[in-house]
């Protein structure tokens, strides 16, 4: 069940105020002190552990991004500069948690081997590929990019969620909750572009079809470890009311501009552990 | 002396302008020469992202202090162009995301191709690229602060001379990053050196030179570092390089506005 609240999709997103407001570093005001008497679970810290990769992987995404035309859009670009800022931010306070119980800072701790499936391989490709697939593409590809973009956030959001629902830490609800509502800008942003594009252009439908038939999700997990993505699944998606947390998200991916049941279905499906 | 990349991106903050008095150029307009150069200027910080992308198309993006130091640059350098768009807006330009969408599209083939250039450049000769990217990356910052500066120096105007102080340093601490990552990488590796040098001596062009045209190039550097002061400037960039393992009496500044034909 999702218990955030939906962001406003104020249209047009305000872009400039997005950059001039963002959230630099808050670990300062977390609660960490906390931890001492009430420690995290080790299933806890196992997906704060993932995601704070999750979140620190934004370099890896935007190599993946700007190979194609998206980095000829001045407004997205302008975008994607604060996200990965704020991103930063988000995985260093995750960070703080984890070393609040005396762990170290996840960049210092090595990554175990990623999933081989066959699936998956056109996920994999590296930056010659991407930046060769994409030539001639043109502008439909940015519209693919901030669709999955959109989707990502969502299965973030219904994972903190989940985390907050079940955890026994305030802190944690509290930590979560900030990060959350940092997140709801991220989401504005890439709701208002898929919107608009999907509307505008029917290669960009057609492309993005094509892409979430082939989509691994959260986005970058194909370079994550097979362990990491696993435990996600399992504790987002297993268990009651997993399935249909994947199938509310499924649903939301229907109803988007020349999508349907059909996506939706796919998408859901490649949630489940 | 090694860069405290936990301390930089701590610090990192977007450029403040709040205080200084940017209604002020109403009543004591900049000169369309100064205009012309901001734009430049304005233009190649907002580009930094199209270079990020050639720089994360090589292993540099799997090195965990370049991707921290990547995102906080990339930031700082956009509210660079956003500081000098607020300039030229108070003069009647404006630069828009259209605007800057519309040189990226200029770039054609040439952009289009470049990734995948560099990407399999990145890929034969692996971590020494890395080398190469981040000596690049201290000659174009080194020669950043260095046009800041002198532009600041020859302005009379108070509030730009401020602003573009205020932009210079934060160059800095870019070119402190960039020279400590070159350092250390040059110095593991002969092979990195020769490539370096190879690359720098034969592709190094002046920064902006690959997205904006060339006569902008040419007034841009033929404003701030021509005559007596300016060949001073380019000799100092030039033993800043060459400062570098490997790159003993390089002259790439010098070569650049030989070519572009600056008046000593």
């Amino acid at each position: 069940m999702t218990t955030s609240p939906d962001p406003q999709v104020a249209r047009p997103f305000d872009i400039r105020e997005f950059t001039r407001t963002a959230q630099g570093n808050f670990r300062s005001e977390l609660d960490l002190a906390s931890y001492e008497s009430e420690p995290l679970s080790a299933q806890e810290l196992e997906f704060l552990r993932y995601a704070a990769r999750l979140e620190a992987a934004t370099m890896e995404h935007l190599r993946n991004l700007l190979v194609t035309a998206t980095h000829k859009d001045a407004r997205v670009t302008a975008f994607l500069v604060t996200w990965a800022f704020e991103k930063f931010w988000m995985a260093d306070a995750l960070d703080a948690v984890l070393e609040a119980h005396g762990l170290p800072r996840t960049r210092t701790v090595p990554e175990g081997a990623p999933r081989r499936s066959a699936d998956e391989a056109i996920q994999r490709s590296g930056p010659i590929r991407r930046a060769l697939a994409a030539v001639g593409l043109g502008t439909p590809i940015v519209a693919v990019h901030m669709t999955v973009g959109l989707i990502d956030e969502w299965i973030l959001r219904a994972a903190y969620d989940h985390l907050r629902e079940t955890t026994t830490s305030s802190a944690l609800r509290d930590t979560i909750g900030r990060i959350q509502i940092i997140k709801t800008r991220h989401e504005a942003f890439f709701a208002d572009e898929t919107d608009w594009r999907l509307r505008d252009s029917k290669a960009a439908v057609r492309r993005a079809r094509a892409a979430l038939l082939t989509a691994a999700w959260p986005i970058g997990g194909v370079e994550r470890a097979a362990v990491d993505r696993d435990m996600f699944e399992t504790f987002v998606f297993g268990g009651t009311g997993g399935a249909a947390r994947a199938e509310s998200i499924g649903t939301r991916v229907a109803a988007l501009p020349g999508m349907d049941a059909r996506m939706g279905s796919v998408t859901a499906k490649k949630l489940l552990p | 002396m090694a860069f405290d990349i936990d301390k930089y991106a701590a610090g990192s903050e977007r450029l403040g302008w709040d205080d200084l008095d940017l209604e002020h150029f109403r009543q004591n307009p900049l000169s369309p020469e100064t205009l012309r150069t901001l734009r430049y200027m304005a233009d190649v910080e907002y580009h930094t992202v199209c270079y990020t992308r050639d720089l994360l198309t090589t292993p540099s993006h799997k090195d965990g202090d370049i991707s921290t130091f990547m995102t906080m640059w990339n930031r700082e350098e956009f509210w660079h162009g956003e500081a000098l768009g607020a300039v030229l807006e108070v003069h009647g330009i404006t630069v828009d995301y259209d605007a800057l969408r519309a040189s990226r599209l200029k770039l054609g083939w040439r952009d289009r191709l470049d990734p995948i250039k560099q990407s399999m450049l990145g890929k034969i000769v692996g971590s020494d690229f890395v080398a190469v990217h981040m000596s690049w990356g201290a000659a174009n910052e080194w020669s950043a602060v260095s046009a800041y500066k002198r532009m600041a120096d020859l302005e009379t105007d108070p509030v730009l001379g401020e602003l573009l102080r205020r932009i210079a340093k934060q160059e800095t601490r870019h070119v402190a990053f960039y020279v400590s990552q070159a350092r250390e990488r040059l110095q593991k590796s002969k092979r990195a050196q020769k490539l370096t040098r190879l690359l720098l001596s034969k592709f190094w062009a002046p920064v902006g030179s690959s997205i904006m045209e060339r006569d902008d190039v040419q007034f841009v550097f033929g404003q701030i570092m021509s005559g007596v002061e300016g060949r001073k400037e380019m000799k100092k960039l030039d033993n800043n390089i060459a400062s570098l393992p490997g790159m003993q009496g390089l002259t790439i500044f010098e070569k650049a506005l030989d070519g572009l034909g600056v008046a000593a």
